[in-house]
């Protein structure tokens, strides 16, 4: 079939399907009109039942939280396919220090882009503690809070070089730092059957609407998923950047290099 | 606002226009980052700022890295062989 065909079967297809396309479009409820039912149920009942202003944490954490737990796994387990199926080619075995390929060019960070780096990475982290404290309260939780601390660590990589985002990140700790997350997120899940209530009941003490503490169990919750979020993407970029080093060339442990 | 959002709303289809219309995949790389940024900014705009604020770290900061730490893997082991 050449190109021609094609593009005339394309646009024979376009116009078969467009009074189809016509009429559901203009069926639609206009523009950012609130219709969705639950919505409105959850808007009116929430903030009373959980004593939450996040209306999304309460749906994540509790409302649907078994499904978030699933999701959290489903992350789990991609992360450490990731890693098996990298280190499978490489070995278990991880190198003293960066490995750096021969010959490849070193690149001088400028001294405004290693500065930016090394200001904007704690603040970032502190904005990612900020989300996750906040979770209950304001837009944003446990995932967003790990992302945003993962990218303030990609900004030591940035600045100061693999060698030093190596040391200063280790690896093991993000490992650990991921599968301490996920512990707290099932032991708050199954804690409460040890008390033969349903999973994830909030056995804490409820908090103060728009308060910092508010939706009692969903704080520990949240708290979980930022820290398995924060160690599995941290995991999953540590062991790409593995693989475009070789370990066994000579190690340059302070040189900086990108 | 409504401007504010039709332009986002069109920049988000060109800077997606883009992902597919360049051929280099490095390229596509940051074609892609710039698209996750339109459509954080476009989120922010339509009030929903959680969303944004996965969008904008994963979108543009983590993909794009994964993928350019990818690329330049598959480079390296061109070279090898």
């Amino acid at each position: 079939m050449t190109a021609r065909w094609r593009l005339g079967l394309l646009i024979a297809a376009m116009l078969a399907l467009a009074p189809a396309v016509w009429a559901v479009v203009t069926a639609l409820p206009p523009f950012g009109s609130p219709t969705a039912a639950y919505g409105q149920v959850v808007n009116r009942l929430l903030p009373h039942l959980r004593t939450v202003s996040n209306m999304v944490a309460a749906v994540n954490f509790d409302v649907r939280g078994l499904d978030t737990l699933g999701e959290e796994s489903m992350l789990l387990c991609a992360v450490t396919g990731a890693v098996v199926l990298l280190r499978g080619s490489r070995g278990e075995d991880r190198a003293e220090h960066a490995g750096r390929v021969p010959g490849r060019a070193t690149i001088e960070r400028d001294d405004a882009s290693i500065v930016v780096c090394r200001i904007g990475a704690p603040i970032l982290l502190a904005f990612s503690a900020y989300v996750a404290l906040h979770g209950t309260v304001t837009p944003g939780g446990g995932f967003q809070a790990g992302a945003i601390a993962v990218s303030a660590l990609l900004l030591v990589y940035l600045g100061d070089g693999y060698a030093r985002w190596r040391s200063r990140v280790p690896h093991p700790l993000m490992a650990f730092i991921e599968g301490l997350g996920a512990l707290l997120f099932v032991l708050c899940a199954a804690l409460p059957l040890a008390w033969s209530v349903p999973a994830l009941t909030s056995l804490l003490p409820t908090g103060k609407w728009k308060d910092l503490y508010s939706g009692g169990l969903m704080v520990p919750v949240n708290i979980g998923v930022a820290l398995a979020v924060l160690g599995g993407f941290a995991v999953l970029v540590a062991e790409f950047m593995e693989e475009t080093r070789t370990p066994e060339s000579d190690p340059v442990p302070d040189e900086e290099d990108a | 606002m409504k401007a504010i959002l039709a332009a986002l709303l069109l920049l988000a289809a060109c800077s997606g226009l883009l992902v597919v219309l360049s051929r280099d995949p490095k390229r596509q790389v940051f074609a892609i980052a710039a698209n996750g940024l339109v459509l954080g900014l476009l989120f922010t705009a339509l009030q929903a700022p959680d969303v944004a604020l996965s969008e904008i770290a994963v979108g543009t900061a983590l993909t794009p890295l994964l993928y350019l730490v990818t690329l330049a893997a598959i480079a390296m082991n061109r070279a090898r062989q």
